[in-house]
């Protein structure tokens, strides 16, 4: 395989004696988009200001593109585009002024891409930067990614002052940057955005990896949430291996099982005679909230530090 | 409900906002007064010293840096400190009340912060009156212990509550005067600019006012600098003269109020216009960025200074005309009129090289901003280096700084040339503007050190820079130790034209600044960049 566009490995990041990133693993391999999950303050800017080389790294390896990101960030800068998640700019320059310029700080500007985006995104570069609201700040910051030549992208949170139109647009823009193949880095909380764009999925959860893989190994480890009409007492499932949550209403029932227990869920229900079956694979969402329900419960009511 | 709504809270808040910097203003003004007084009444015990004292407060530069001149007939202690320290009290009281109104009013709206109160109970005018407000609480308990200063130091009650009372109300002068500018500008930098410029222009009017004729002329009745000190308190006391301030105030107020009632949270008076699709070809790398977010800054503080420098330069020949008055005054002093000009023109020099520290700082700091607001971020996520990106940004600092000192030893040479018709003067004030560039680098490297390895210390350049200001401005009007002097920044190099230019401090001190410029850009690619 070759050289991971993304390579980090135990990343350790502390702010004197708080701890941001505590053993942190994520890998983006060439030509994939990879979504970075986590709820506010798990990491996720740290990790990406540590790839851009902006923070430097307490412990653990990172390479970006094959090289150091904290020695090498210049070249490697070169080689990638960067869009934050709350973008400043020059209150003084105009939207077209300050594409221009990260065009020019990164390489060149291609100008053709600019000017088809910027009407995809429906910008108006004339505007003074200080009278754009934050999603049109964002279009600034995204355009000049996008129409670079990086063959990494990092978004961090690049929808989150964008209208639901705006977003379609981005997830075309990323789904033909994919198409072209350049990496992609996303980081989000919107789940439905990272299932609908990413190949891989890493959820992290205070400063740590919790979870990695792709969407599809990811539902193996999750639960179905399965809703039958049934003939018999469905309560006889109750017990069975891998059921969770079982509630039995009459003659419909509802219960969670756990993937690799499916079959033998189906046998018990089959056995009971199934007049209705409804089974609904995981979404990403669910297997957010199992990692972070706990948390959830625990903090109920508490106020929770933020990035 | 009225448009005042809630100024009560956001007073409290304020209160509590700045309780730690509006009580070191306070205490450090009224402090400094507290300890200069007896040094003083200990000093010039004897009538002679006072007299030989008073003939030094009668030439230029103690016009320039105290005052008209009232009671140097009979320069008891309660007419030396009318006379000598309303005019530092004034500035310092116009700083701090630019700063303070500022901060509460356009920055406010400028960072979004105003949106968030004025989107709850908060009336239209609240947040202007709460600045307005707690300006005229600290200048009112400035001017009240300041007063007490003076009463503790058996002076006579009347004339020090004129004292105190002039200096607050000039105080709460130019919270209004900033109050009005505030609304001009769409931005908080723009609008602290334009207050410290008419602050300054008014001290220009008092001083060619003062300059022109003992106790004042026409263009001083312009200026609310002249005002407290036309009370001629300590010498003989009238008041009509603070009726001035109310009247400036209550024209000021309104002004700033109708000025506000006619504009959107956040605007300026003159509407943001469409600007290029594109940059231009020149906006393209780092230096370009940097020269284009100093530009106006550059300019506007060049022009100054050199106005300031130019209209100053032209009081040498005051110096001229009060010889033939008074030829006896030099001899008493040691000098001859030749060298008094010298002296008096290296000490203005002092003062444009202090306007010059203070824009290099300024413009030092400005990277600080860059990376809180983080821009820095975005551009050093593009193929940018740090060195490269914070070496340019000194660069342009440094550059712009020189050039600003040789232009404002060239704008005051100029102007005396012009009035006395020796164009030597012209060569020799801007070679002893040129001896000085090392001291203004010296803060451009200072600034950068800590930037690069302690950005949180940086306020330590500024006290550093207010410590030079205060012992060089006293320093100028009494004797003042050797060891406080030599602990400033301004008295390292010599000061040409009076003083011989000394090549060994001049080097030295141009390393330093080299060398604290390479340690800050070294501490800066190593350390964590702030993040947002």
């Amino acid at each position: 395989m070759s050289t991971p566009a993304i390579d980090v490995r135990g990343l350790d990041k502390r702010f004197g004696s708080f701890t941001a990133l505590d053993g942190l693993d994520l890998t983006v391999q060439p030509g994939q988009v990879a979504g970075f999950l986590g709820p506010n303050g798990a990491g996720k800017s740290t990790t990406i200001r540590v790839l851009l080389g902006l923070l430097r790294a307490d412990g653990g390896s990172v390479r970006l593109l094959g090289g150091d990101p904290w020695r090498d960030a210049v070249a490697l800068h070169r080689r990638l585009a960067y869009v934050p998640g709350d973008v400043a700019l020059w209150p003084n320059l105009t939207g077209g002024q300050a594409i221009d310029l990260l065009g020019r700080l990164h390489g060149s500007v291609n100008t053709v891409k600019r000017r088809e985006l910027l009407g995809r995104f429906e910008l108006d570069p004339t505007k003074k930067a200080r009278t754009y609201s934050k999603g049109n700040r964002q279009k600034v910051a995204l355009v000049a990614a996008l129409a670079s030549d990086a063959e990494l992208l990092i978004l961090d949170e690049p929808t989150s002052g964008l209208d639901p139109l705006m977003e379609s647009v981005f997830t075309d823009c990323v789904r033909e940057a994919s198409a072209q193949g350049r990496s992609v880095l996303l980081s989000s909380h919107i789940l439905a955005e990272v299932e609908k764009l990413c190949d891989t999925v890493t959820i992290i959860r205070r400063g740590r990896t919790v979870e990695s893989g792709t969407l599809d190994e990811m539902r193996h480890l999750t639960r179905s949430t399965v809703r039958a009409t049934t003939d018999g007492d469905a309560s006889a499932l109750d017990g069975l291996p891998g059921v969770h949550g079982l509630s039995v209403d009459g003659r419909s029932v509802t219960f969670d099982v756990d993937n690799d227990r499916m079959d033998q869920a189906l046998r018990a229900l089959t056995d009971l005679g199934v007049r209705s079956l409804v089974s609904n694979p995981p979404s990403l969402e669910e297997l957010f909230m199992r990692h972070y329900g706990d948390e959830l419960a625990a903090l109920n009511g508490e106020g929770r530090g933020s990035a | 409900m009225s448009t005042f709504t809630g100024t009560g809270h956001l007073i409290r808040f304020i209160l509590r906002r700045d309780r730690l910097r509006m009580t070191v203003w306070t205490l450090s003004l009224s402090g400094m007064l507290a300890m200069t007084v007896p040094t003083l009444a200990e000093m010039f015990a004897d009538p002679e010293q006072r007299m030989a004292r008073a003939a030094v407060m009668a030439t230029p530069t103690g016009i320039v840096f105290g005052g008209p001149g009232y009671g140097l007939d009979d320069y008891g202690l309660g007419a030396m400190v009318a006379n000598e320290m309303t005019m530092s009290l004034l500035v310092a009281l116009a700083v701090m009340s630019v700063l303070h109104v500022v901060r509460h009013t356009r920055a406010e709206e400028e960072s979004g912060r105003a949106e968030l109160l004025r989107a709850s109970v908060v009336g239209s005018s609240a947040q202007m009156t709460a600045a307005l407000a707690t300006n005229a609480l600290v200048c009112g308990a400035v001017g009240a212990l300041l007063t007490l200063v003076m009463v503790g130091n058996d002076l006579t009650v009347a004339d020090s509550v004129a004292f105190g009372g002039g200096i607050a109300l000039a105080g709460v002068a130019f919270g209004a005067i900033t109050a009005v500018c505030a609304q001009v500008s769409e931005h908080a930098r723009g609008a602290s600019g334009l207050a410290f410029l008419v602050v300054g222009v008014l001290f220009t009017f008092r001083v060619v006012g003062d300059v022109a004729e003992r106790g004042g002329s026409a263009p001083s009745w312009f200026s609310p600098f002249a005002w407290a000190q036309q009370t001629r308190m300590f010498d003989d006391l009238r008041w009509w003269p603070l009726a001035l301030y109310a009247l400036l105030i209550t024209v000021l107020f309104a002004a700033a109020y109708s000025l506000a009632g006619r504009r959107d949270l956040g605007a300026g008076l003159v509407a943001t216009r469409p600007g290029p699709a594109g940059a231009s070809p020149l906006l393209n790398g780092v230096l370009a960025l940097h020269l284009r977010q100093q530009r106006t800054s550059i300019i506007a503080w060049t022009t100054a200074v050199a106005l300031f420098a130019l209209s100053f330069g032209t009081l040498v020949s005051e110096i001229d005309a009060m010889v033939e008055q008074n030829p006896e005054l030099l001899g008493r002093m040691g000098l001859d009129a030749g060298n008094m000009a010298d002296g008096f023109l290296g000490m203005l020099v002092l003062y444009v090289v202090m306007a010059t520290v203070a824009f290099a700082v300024l413009s030092v700091l400005r990277t600080r901003a860059e990376e809180n607001a983080g821009r820095a971020e975005l551009t050093l996520a593009a193929a940018v280096g740090r060195i490269r990106w914070m070496g340019t940004a000194v660069l342009v600092s440094g550059l712009a700084a020189t050039l600003m000192l040789l232009l404002g030893g060239l704008a005051m040479g100029l102007g005396a040339g012009l009035v006395t018709g020796d164009a030597d003067w012209i060569g020799d004030v801007t070679a002893a503007s040129a001896a000085q560039a090392p001291a203004v680098l010296l803060f451009v490297g200072l600034t950068t050190l800590f930037l690069g390895t302690a950005p949180r210390l940086v306020g330590l350049v500024w006290a550093w820079y207010g410590y030079g200001l205060v012992v060089t401005v006293f320093g100028i009007l009494m004797d003042l130790p050797d060891w406080m002097l030599d602990a400033g920044p301004f008295q390292i190099l010599a000061q040409p034209p009076a003083e011989e230019f000394d090549a060994v401090p001049f080097a030295l001190v141009l390393l330093t600044a080299a060398a604290a410029v390479a340690v800050g850009l070294g501490g800066f690619r190593r350390r964590d960049l702030v993040s947002v």
